[in-house]
């Protein structure tokens, strides 16, 4: 990891020999292992499979799997490389199959009032709202788009892993991320500035 | 949020990362969307595999048995089968005619019907 690429919260990510050891013990049937390593990866992989499906319940559901996935094909991981962006790949995949088996895709309902830029909420519901406006905002990205800022600005993987996750070359991937992060900030201009 | 990035800024934006970051978290925190519930329903799944796994070592326990029957058998088969051969073993024409005793009249057949 380059120190420019350090995740928003390092603390969140596991070293690797202390990750290896981890797979080794869950290799060897430890279960305990195995929750240890779910703890430490399922808020990751449930904003990751959020940020493809949208719907929370789907998201979860997608992780889950995911995550039993990975356990079941932990002899095909390579545990001279991080594990991180291999379990990403396993969740991307299934949230993306997922979305695909869908017949019609279940996006979040947006107040109109947020999408167009209304009238602020209260000191409240604006942390709420803002949520409701970047979920909108980032439904409007395409999947791959999506992933890569996602990876890049919340879970600070680097450009390099997350051509690995998406199995896209890293040109792209810096691409997108700024494709994306500029159509972010065009969809909440009008937010900022009624701020 | 910081403004406008320069092309390909190769350095993470921690505001738009936070901001997406809370809008990408599960509602609920402590509730059923909370991470421990989450974890939970996941390790109850884990278990769920586990008769899945069992029914493996079912299988290797009956696939030994299952060896160690054939060779029974095999050997069992090996036994009968050599026995009934040397049962059905008979003494060559030039081996009856200079045995001591005198040849039986089936053997003395043979070597006239095969000529």
């Amino acid at each position: 990891m380059k120190p420019d690429s350090q995740p928003p919260d390092p603390a969140a990510r596991i070293p690797e020999q202390d990750e290896a050891a981890l797979v080794a013990r869950v290799r060897a049937g430890d279960r305990t292992a195995f929750g240890v390593l779910a703890e430490r990866y399922a808020g990751v992989a449930r904003r990751v499979a959020r940020a493809v499906l949208g719907d929370p319940d789907d998201a979860d559901d997608a992780a889950q799997d995911a995550l039993l996935s990975a356990l079941v094909k932990l002899d095909q991981y390579d545990p001279r490389r991080p594990f991180g962006p291999w379990l990403l790949r396993i969740v991307a995949n299934a949230a993306t199959d997922r979305r695909r088996r869908r017949k019609v895709r279940r996006a979040e309902s947006l107040d109109p009032a947020l999408v167009a830029g209304g009238t602020r909420p209260d000191a409240a519901a604006e942390q709420r709202a803002l949520a409701e406006r970047l979920r909108g905002a980032l439904a409007e990205l395409s999947e791959r788009r999506r992933l890569a800022v996602v990876l890049f600005d919340v879970e600070g993987y680097s450009h390099a892993e997350i051509a690995r996750i998406l199995g896209i070359p890293e040109g792209t991937v810096r691409s997108e991320v700024f494709h994306a992060r500029r159509r972010l900030r065009v969809l909440l201009a009008d937010w900022k500035e009624d701020g | 949020m910081t403004q406008e990035p320069l092309p390909f800024d190769h350095r993470p934006d921690p505001a738009l990362g936070a901001a997406l970051r809370r809008a990408l978290e599960p509602e609920g925190e402590g509730g059923e969307g909370g991470h421990a519930a989450f974890v939970t329903r996941l390790l109850a799944r884990v278990d769920d595999l586990r008769p899945t796994a069992s029914w493996d070592a079912v299988l290797a326990r009956w696939a030994r048995v299952g060896v160690a029957a054939a060779v029974l058998v095999s050997l069992a088969a090996g036994y009968l089968v050599g026995r009934a051969t040397a049962a059905s073993a008979r003494p060559s024409v030039a081996e009856a005619l200079i045995a001591p005793q005198m040849p039986v009249v089936e053997v003395v057949l043979a070597s006239v019907l095969g000529n």
